[in-house]
């Protein structure tokens, strides 16, 4: 099996970041206002 | 427009929110623990179950999208204006997500990021598009005039959606054609399958939560904005 995990843990921890800033952003944008 | 009471105020992390977290909580962790490694492509296989549902999340807020751009256009309702302009959002953030696994999942496998192919090439376009969306509704201070043209717009952006899925069967792509999504039975393993369904179910969860989210706290932003106006 190759050794591919740096892939996976790698798109994993981006689209976390991706989800997590944009309910950042609503939280933000919501409590400026 | 004025800001309701901080009472009533609604809030990013109701109960919706909450459930739909633990939703995808819940399929990541199976996912991580309870879902076996591919042999051929080894962990990076796993990127298809969040990269696949967050294209199906894409797409059904694009409905959205589509959907309530047709509601304004005909009612002329500010309420499925915001309700689009909140999918809009969403798509973009699904959208996002695709664009970014897609080439972690391609390096290992086809030994390249990127292929300049049809689903690829209409997949970023897309992405262009919506973010275009969201700049020319930033970018007009009239309500009906932006309202409308935006409409338009979400519209046609809604309509690149059955061509990125079919472009697989219509043109030379180095994408595989889709293992589940299609009329014949699933080709992937009965526990494989699983994990990919409810993944799905999560994510579309989430992106509903995220765009209920959006539209309600949609007035809290305007009323800092100084938008609204007519």
């Amino acid at each position: 099996m190759p050794d591919t995990y740096s892939y996976f843990a790698a798109a994993y921890v981006v689209a976390g970041v991706v989800y997590g800033a944009y309910l950042a952003s609503l939280w933000w944008r919501a409590k400026r206002g | 427009m004025t800001s309701p009471p901080s009472d009533s105020r609604p809030r990013l992390l109701d109960g919706v929110m909450l459930l739909a977290l633990a939703a995808v909580a819940g399929a990541v962790a199976r996912i991580l623990a309870f879902t076996p490694y591919e042999v051929h492509q080894g962990a990076a296989q796993k990127i298809y179950y969040i990269h696949v549902p967050a294209a199906m999340s894409a797409y059904l807020a694009l409905g959205v999208v589509a959907a309530m751009s047709i509601v304004y256009l005909w009612l002329h309702d500010e309420r499925s204006d915001r309700l689009a302009e909140s999918a809009a959002e969403v798509s973009f953030v699904f959208t996002t997500v695709v664009l970014v696994t897609g080439p972690l999942w391609a390096r290992p496998i086809w030994n390249t990021w990127w292929s300049w192919d049809a689903r690829l090439n209409l997949t970023l376009f897309l992405w262009f598009v919506t973010a275009a969306y969201l700049v020319l509704r930033g970018a007009i201070e009239q309500d009906a005039m932006r309202a409308r043209y935006s409409a338009v717009l979400g519209v046609l952006a809604a309509l690149l959606v059955p061509f990125i899925h079919l472009s697989v069967y219509l043109f030379r792509t180095m994408h595989p054609m889709p293992i589940v999504l299609k009329p014949s039975e699933p080709s992937l393993p009965r526990e494989m399958l699983t994990t990919f369904l409810i993944a799905s179910l999560a994510f579309l969860f989430f992106g509903v939560a995220l765009i209920r989210a959006r539209y309600r706290l949609t007035p809290l932003f305007r009323s800092s904005a100084g938008g609204g106006n007519a």
